[in-house]
């Protein structure tokens, strides 16, 4: 069992068994629970027990050693094979009979709960996440709404400067025509005056010359016209 | 270090998370790799005090519990480390008793 195969072979052994440790716990690093207990030999003894002997005496030492101690305690009557020891063999064998009928179907059915309560918290801890991130979409969407507020008081802003700049020019343009109804009116008041001034004057040069013509004047005139009618007649 | 505090070697700062699994103190050679001529010397380097002993069981639970009982999908294994670990310290405090049931005279 110590052969030079054996002893080689070993060398390799405690660094594939090193990935059977328990788990990692270096510095700042989180502790990661196993996926799967830390592998056994015949149902119960730990693996790290048989690798532990492998550099040394290569993979039968570990189960020589068994032999060779439960060979000492029974021989020496250290480990009493009384009534008590063959109670504990039947029951033994009649678990191993339970757990290689049952056992399969028990781990699934474990198996198939732990997942269920797994994917339970898995999926509340997602929808939370899917909630909160949609809260965040919803919030960056209100704001980019509360941005379209900005404008639309911009609008407002413009909107009620062009109402100012429309009534202050509607008021200039009530000014001007009020102010150009007045002068409209002196205008009007002048040639009102002026045009009665005038039929006054030439009423009053007309009466004036009327009354200036003397009676001979106008027989002088008369006799005059007749002369000139005569004069006139014989060339028509 | 007090009941139920931490070592006082363990700095969060330094290690991390807690681990009750892990020996935070300067760790010696593993018991494993310890030469047979080195073992008294290895035996006298460590703390022999009522704590340092309830600490090491403490350990050693906790790195029986991560390794068979912790696991998601742990096995029966760990139920067995009990019914053997029950069935070898009932023996021991009932050897007396047993010792009476011997089958030979000589061995």
């Amino acid at each position: 069992m110590l052969s030079r195969l054996a002893l080689r072979n070993a060398q390799l052994m405690p660094i594939m068994a090193r990935g059977a440790q328990s788990m990692s716990s270096a510095a700042g690093d989180r502790p990661v629970r196993m996926e799967k207990p830390s592998p056994v030999r015949h149902g119960i003894i730990p693996e790290e027990w048989f690798t532990i002997f492998y550099p040394k005496t290569g993979v039968t030492g570990p189960y020589m050693f068994g032999i060779g101690l439960s060979t000492y305690l029974l021989s020496k009557e250290i480990y009493v094979l009384e009534h008590e020891y063959y109670t504990g063999v039947s029951i033994f064998i009649m678990a191993l009979v339970v757990i290689k009928k049952l056992g399969p179907t028990v781990a699934a059915a474990l198996d198939k709960q732990i997942d269920k309560y797994e994917g339970d918290w898995e999926s509340s801890r997602t929808e939370n996440m899917k909630s909160l991130e949609e809260c965040i979409e919803n919030e960056k969407k209100e704001q980019w709404r509360a941005d379209g507020q900005k404008l639309l008081i911009q609008a407002k802003k413009e909107n009620i400067v062009m109402q100012l700049e429309a009534t202050y020019r509607e008021r200039l343009a009530t000014v001007y025509n009020e102010v150009k109804k007045r002068l409209d009116y002196q205008v009007n008041i002048q040639a009102v005056e002026r045009r009665l001034a005038q039929k006054q004057m030439v009423q009053w040069i007309i009466s004036n010359v009327l009354k200036s013509i003397t009676p001979e004047q106008e027989k002088a005139n008369l006799q005059q016209c007749i002369a000139d009618l005569q004069s006139l007649a014989p060339r028509a | 270090m007090g009941f139920g505090e931490y070592p006082a070697e363990y700095n969060p700062s330094v290690h991390g998370t807690y681990d009750p699994a892990r020996y935070y103190g300067k760790p010696d050679t593993p018991f494993s790799q310890v030469k047979l001529g080195d073992l008294g010397a290895w035996f006298s380097r460590r703390k022999k005090s009522p704590q340092a002993t309830a600490a090491l069981i403490s350990r050693a639970f906790w790195r029986w519990q991560h390794k068979y009982i912790q696991p998601k999908r742990s096995g029966i294994a760990g139920f067995f480390h009990i019914t053997f670990a029950a069935m070898a310290f009932f023996y021991t405090i009932n050897y007396k008793k047993i010792k009476a049931h011997r089958n030979y005279k000589y061995h």
